[in-house]
């Protein structure tokens, strides 16, 4: 007995379905079925998967579509695609399904109009994809088989089914009757399904019976099946829940829930009883029901899909040549490429090494066929470098000379020993990934030239799937079950970082959900609250464009991928970057990167202020050639190459080594600021090392602390076998980076780097590394290396070598935190402005705004003349004892404030300067509300203090007592007119009755209209109480002891849970008290002490420990935390000195005696030893020497 | 009409399919073939818990339309009984009032 399902909704059908392909093809392969179709709601979302699944379980994937038909009252069809006719019915499914987006707005947003086709586009579509001019691949394969290329399948939800539903016989008959007419021979059938649901509604039998009726008064085949929503009958709850969340109603009040649970992929056996059913009742007897099954089956056969043939199943697909330019042998001209580079990088020709390694990477890409690849990968390169935007390659392409010598990388891979063999080798046959990293704010017109570039049929974007995480889940959850949205908010504020489908366990260990907790159980629906969300985990909600991938294909690419609107309007696949390599998709990540932007402009505000070589150079003492030239990377006109300066400038390692490193790219987090201090980088491989250990893997393996030791010398290096010092030597022993990994297999083994590679991929599979491990146990025996090195050797290779990291990553993501650290060094100013303009990093923007006063930049107020709408450095007279020239400070923009739109800021740049407060009002083209805001910002202070009298209070007052005298009159002065030369009579006029502002008023002000706290920090108004209390400011923690106990307060300005050794949460809170920032380490006990104030809470009081983490960098262990703004709850003054306080728990395992905290990430000192020593014994032993001398790791480097 | 949530006592077929109902303390004789639907629950407002993992039974439940005669030889009356997914109890929901349903 068998039955193949032809509508059958995944979990990609976004909140409508509730199974993973992969789910629903192991359970109709358990059934005994032998092919199952897909059929998605608006798209071919899941089909990648399905073919995935259907390949591996070893049954027939059907491919269609659940589409909407456009007019009122059409309802909605399935649509089945041919197969194995060399992709004919493959390609007009995705053409049609195109079509059905074509003229939609991303998200439904806006409603230009709904997703769906006419019958005309099915019918034209259901032909077939021959004659249409863009298809050039389908159309040369000929029709092999009869039939239509798409069958539409009308089921309860087609006009005909709702006419059904309404008993309306006769109009059903018409309806069908017209659909036969527009659409091709063959190409159209009934679908009868019954969900058993009550007598005569909906998807009850009697409308299967209708339908079946319907379509044998016609002629037309009917099938059956069953509107598959879920694998199991126990997914029909979750089905419920997304329908509610898809309509945002709650369950209670939605008519149209399905009308029971009965959408499941029922088996052979039920679904043969159900044809009974239908055919008893419709008086058809065993030959009906037969009859309906076989068309069932002749149908499935119709549509069997073959996904190599038809889809191009992993089969790569590149532009064509000829589109770059191209038209002799591809290969030819990317070695000539190459050399090309190496004139350029390398004028003495390069060394033996390149010529090899260059060899070996050109023989493999030219076998593996991915020359035009490469070369299509240069030609974007050098099209983003010639519209003169900010691009640098990221992630394992900077493995490869040949990526270098294009100008796709900027790493010299031979420099820092990045092997070829982890990027692309012969063993592997997959498109690699080369990422190439932009300015974000230039991200969007580079999409735009690419598209210009290679054709709109080459070129989409990729899309990516929005899951439930678990605040969207308990929101939804929520909703449906009729929770207020206050207590929803109050419970979804609470959830971090975990996984909706581990909400009861997370109830069970964490703190902030205590309070939750307890109500769980003795409040009505709660329970269910929790169960819903545990439902909804992860099942997709929308896709949206994808932050970085555009997919390059060849003229046909749009024959393989149906393609929609994005939010940006350019076109988006509907897969996503899992199915790229499936579908021999060729992906480019072109990723926005905002550091890219802030570094550019800082860049231009470096020429901007200075004006010339000589000017930057003696700002930023950068040094000059004897002869008194500029350095190489510094033209004269004062633009800075930033790839061209040097990598080992002394004053930017004493920067990073400060841990003053807020701002910075990757290395401005605290667990980054720690870690650095520990690691104290002396030269550009330790910016790669340190970046590369703070990864999941490293921490959590607790890699960091063995090499921390070694590097400062506590330890001795130490290594399994004197054969493996080359491949670990600069990392000390320490298995960091995957190229070691590779390395040590290759030497162990004796096996190509190549082969290596492989073997690294598979370890960490469950069912693949027995047999890597077999491997290279014999192999390395064979070799003659001991058991115990053997043992040793695996044992590191199991642990690091699945999660380990990639050096050419670390490699790429070094050479901008180095540069953004060389910026910060030397043209503070300029980083500065260019940091508050584009945001790049973590922290909000007055946290930088506060590192600026810290570094004694001077922050300039609003002035109506002089600001723009960008943020400018700025000349300041320092008096006569400054600086000859000046000091520089950077000038607030007009772009941050509250309420004031883009083209009242374009208008008031374009009008400066302003004689008077009456030519601003002239001018400007402000509202009222602008016009008070900037006053109260102190924008028009300048022009007052010439003028007269009065302060910035008098002049708000001034300015709402005008508009209440002269409502809704705004003269503007026309163009041409010339303002007439007057003193400002309005200002010199005004009546100074105000008391000026108090400073915190002014601060106030400045948070609520720009977020942004300038003229003094929001913690000052606190400082009574912080007075009273006894705290600590962030800037004198330094000079403190390690171990002191401390009370410090301040503002959240990050908040992390950095992922950590045992599984246990660690959570960072940075405080910010406007002398600094102090990161505070909650382990788990202070987290149980502090409940629900870890995650949201503004305003902190914090009991805690110092901690030195280096020797420039200190932390906080905390305590205890309270909320400032609650001041009852706060401890009275002399906390410290109380018996009652909380106290710290000595790690277990450590030694007591050193009374050392366990330093974050590093966990239990159970480093692998030197000399067989007892781990604890020398991890006390090691505590009291670093305690002892102060921490201060820098010792001479002894490499 | 009545209605009702109590035990009742079913004879099935071995196919399934209803044969004899007793119901206080009478037996009822299958008069005509029955009418088996999936009917939705409120499962939101009736159950505390719906856990992933719960299986059938939850979102409907099976209703069976039957028409009997006390005896094989009364009057012919319909009744709708419910049939719990796991345990295979039966329960019965309503009776209908036998002249409505002639009509």
């Amino acid at each position: 007995m068998s039955f193949t399902h032809l509508h059958v909704s995944s979990a990609f059908s976004a909140r409508y379905g509730v199974s993973w392909p992969d789910e629903l093809v192991r359970a109709a392969a358990a059934a005994g079925a032998d092919a199952l179709a897909c059929t998605d709601r608006d798209g071919l979302y899941g089909i990648p998967k399905h073919f995935k699944a259907c390949l591996r379980h070893g049954i027939d994937p059907v491919v269609g579509v659940d589409l909407a038909v456009l007019g009122p009252g059409a309802g909605r069809v399935v649509v089945l695609a041919r197969g194995n006719d060399g992709g004919a019915g493959y390609t007009a499914l995705c053409r049609l399904v195109s079509a059905a987006h074509a003229g939609t707005t991303s998200g439904g947003r806006g409603a230009s109009r709904p997703v769906g086709v006419t019958p005309g586009e099915l019918a034209r579509w259901a032909a077939g994809p021959v004659g249409d001019a863009g298809a050039d691949r389908a159309g040369g394969a000929q029709d092999p088989r009869a039939g239509a290329a798409l069958t539409v399948l009308l089921g309860p939800q087609s006009d005909v089914g709702q006419a059904c539903l309404r008993r309306g016989y006769g109009q059903a008959r018409q309806l069908l009757e017209r659909w036969r007419a527009v659409l091709p021979p063959g190409a159209l059938a009934v679908e009868a399904v019954t969900h058993v649901n009550r007598p005569g509604a909906r998807l009850s039998t009697a409308h299967a019976v209708r339908m079946v009726r319907a379509a044998r008064d016609c002629g037309v085949p009917a099938v059956l099946g069953n509107a598959v929503r879920y694998a199991e009958p126990d997914g029909a709850a979750t089905a419920d829940v997304l329908d509610a969340a898809r309509a945002l109603s709650t369950l209670e009040a939605l008519d149209d829930l399905q009308p029971n649970g009965q959408g499941w992929l029922k088996e052979p056996a039920q679904m043969h009883r159900l044809a009974g059913e239908v055919a008893r009742e419709a008086g058809g007897g065993a030959g009906l029901a037969a009859e309906l099954l076989a068309e069932t089956a002749r149908l499935a056969d119709h549509c069997r899909m073959d996904p190599v043939g038809d889809a191009g199943w992993g089969i790569p697909v590149v532009p064509e040549a000829r589109v770059i330019g191209i038209t002799g042998d591809p290969a030819r001209e990317l070695a000539a490429r190459c050399e090309a580079g190496i004139t350029r990088l390398f004028p003495d020709g390069g060394d033996t090494r390149l010529r090899g390694r260059l060899a070996t990477e050109l023989d493999t890409i030219a076998s593996l066929g991915f020359c035009s690849y490469f070369l299509t990968v240069a030609e974007v390169s050098s099209m983003i470098a010639a519209m003169g935007v900010r691009a640098a390659a990221r992630g394992s392409g900077a493995s490869s000379l040949v990526n270098y010598l294009l100008g796709v990388s900027h790493v010299n891979p031979l420099a820092h020993d990045l092997l070829f063999e982890r990027f692309l080798s012969l063993d592997r046959s997959t498109l690699p990934d080369i990422d190439i990293d932009v300015e974000s704010a230039e991200r969007h017109a580079v999409y735009r030239r690419i598209f210009e570039r290679f054709g709109r049929e080459r070129v989409t974007l990729m899309s990516m799937q929005n899951g439930y995480r678990a605040r969207g889940a308990v929101r939804d959850a929520g909703l449906v079950l009729g929770f207020e949205n206050a207590e929803i908010d109050d419970i979804a504020k609470q959830l971090w970082r975990f996984s909706a489908s581990g909400f009861r366990a997370a109830l069970a260990e964490k703190p902030e959900l205590r309070g939750f907790a307890e109500r769980v159980g003795s409040e009505r629906q709660l329970d269910l609250l929790v169960d819903l969300t545990e439902r909804l985990d992860r099942l997709p909600r929308h896709i949206s464009m994808h932050p970085c991938g555009v997919i390059l294909g060849d003229s046909g690419l749009l024959d393989r991928t149906p393609v929609q609107p994005s939010g940006l309007g350019l076109p988006m696949s509907q897969f996503d970057k899992h199915d790229m390599d499936p579908m021999g998709m060729l992906k480019l990540d072109v990723l926005g990167v905002r550091m890219q932007s802030a570094m550019s402009f800082a860049l231009r505000e470096v020429v901007r202020i200075h004006g010339s070589g000589d000017a930057v150079a003696a700002a930023g003492r950068h040094p000059l050639g004897t002869d008194g030239s500029l350095p190489p990377f510094l033209h004269g006109d004062g633009r800075i190459d930033l790839e061209r300066v040097p990598l080992d400038d002394e004053p930017t390692f004493e920067l990073i080594r400060s841990t003053h490193t807020l701002g910075c790219f990757q290395i401005e987090s605290p667990g980054q600021r720690e870690l650095i201090g520990k690691l104290a980088p002396r030269e550009f491989n330790d910016l790669i090392i340190d970046i590369s250990l703070f990864r999941p893997g490293p921490m959590k393996s607790n890699m960091v602390k063995p090499y921390l030791e070694n590097r400062h010398g506590f330890a001795r290096e130490r290594y399994p076998h004197p054969d493996l010092v080359p491949a670990l030597a600069e990392t000390h022993g320490v298995t960091v980076f995957h190229e070691q990994v590779l390395r040590t297999f290759a030497t162990m083994t004796g096996c190509s780097l190549a082969k290596a590679d492989v073997l690294r991929r598979l370890l960490g599979s469950e069912t693949q590394e027995p047999a890597v491990e077999a491997f290279f146990r014999s192999h390395a025996t064979a070799r003659g290396y001991p058991l115990a090195v053997v043992d040793e050797v695996w044992e590191t290779l199991k642990a690091f070598g699945s999660f380990g990291f990639c050096k050419a990553h670390g490699a790429a993501f070094a050479v901008p935190t180095y540069q953004s650290a060389w910026l910060k060094t030397h043209h503070p100013e300029a980083f500065l402005a260019g940091l508050w303009e584009h945001d790049p990093g973590m922290y909000p923007k007055r946290l930088l705004v506060a590192e600026a006063r810290r570094m004694g930049i001077p922050i300039l107020p609003l002035d109506i003349n002089r600001s723009c709408a960008e943020y400018r450095v700025e000349r300041v007279d320092a008096g006569k004892d400054g600086p000859p020239g000046g000091r520089l400070g950077i000038r607030l923009s007009l772009s941050g404030i509250y309420g004031m739109s883009a083209t009242e800021v374009r208008r008031t740049v374009a009008g400066q300067p302003y004689a008077s407060l009456a030519d601003v009002r002239d001018r400007a083209g402000l509202t009222r509300s602008s016009l008070e805001r900037l006053a109260a910002l102190g924008a028009f202070d300048e022009l007052q203090r010439r003028s007269g009298p009065g302060n910035r209070s008098d002049l708000v007052r001034h300015l709402r007592e005008a508009a209440a005298r002269r409502p809704g009159v705004r003269r503007r002065q026309l163009p041409g007119q010339l303002a007439l030369p007057l003193p400002d009579l309005e200002l010199s006029a005004l009546r100074a009755l105000e008391p000026a502002p108090t400073a915190e008023e002014t601060v106030r002000t400045e948070l609520d209209l720009m977020a942004l706290d300038v003229s003094g920090h929001l913690m000052d108004s606190h400082a009574p109480l912080l007075a009273e209390l006894g705290t600590t400011p962030a800037a004198e923690l330094l000079g403190l002891r390690n171990g002191t106990e401390v009370l410090v307060a301040g503002v959240r300005v990050a908040t992390q849970t950095p992922p950590m050794r045992g599984g246990r949460r660690v959570v960072f809170i940075s405080l910010d008290d406007g002398t600094g920032c102090v990161d505070c380490t909650f382990f788990h006990d202070a987290q149980e002490n502090s409940g629900p104030l870890l995650f949201a809470t503004r305003l902190l009081l914090v009991h805690g420990i110092t901690r030195r983490t280096g020797p420039r960098g200190i932390s906080l262990q905390a305590l205890q935390a309270w909320d400032l703004s609650v001041r009852d709850a706060l401890p009275g003054p002399g906390h410290l000195a109380d018996p009652g306080r909380a106290r710290p728990q000595p790690p277990p395992g450590r030694a007591a005696a050193a009374g050392v905290p366990a330093p974050v990430g590093t966990g239990h000192p159970r480093a692998r030893t030197a000399d067989g020593t007892p781990g604890a014994l020398r991890g006390a032993a090691l505590a009291v020497r670093m305690e002892a001398e102060g921490l201060d790791n820098r010792l001479p480097a002894g490499r | 009409m009545g209605l009702f949530t109590r035990s009742i006592d079913v004879d099935c077929t071995t196919s399934g399919l209803p044969l004899r109902l007793r119901w206080e303390g009478r037996e009822y004789l299958v008069a005509a073939e029955p009418l088996r639907w999936f009917e939705r629950r409120k499962w939101w407002a009736e159950e505390l818990r719906a856990e992933r993992g719960r299986g059938p039974g939850l979102v409907d439940h099976e209703m069976w339309r039957i028409q009997a005669r006390l005896a094989g030889r009364g009057p012919l009356r319909t009744f709708d009984l419910s049939r719990h997914a796991e345990t295979g109890r039966w329960r019965l929901v309503m009776i209908h009032d036998a002249l409505k349903e002639s009509a």
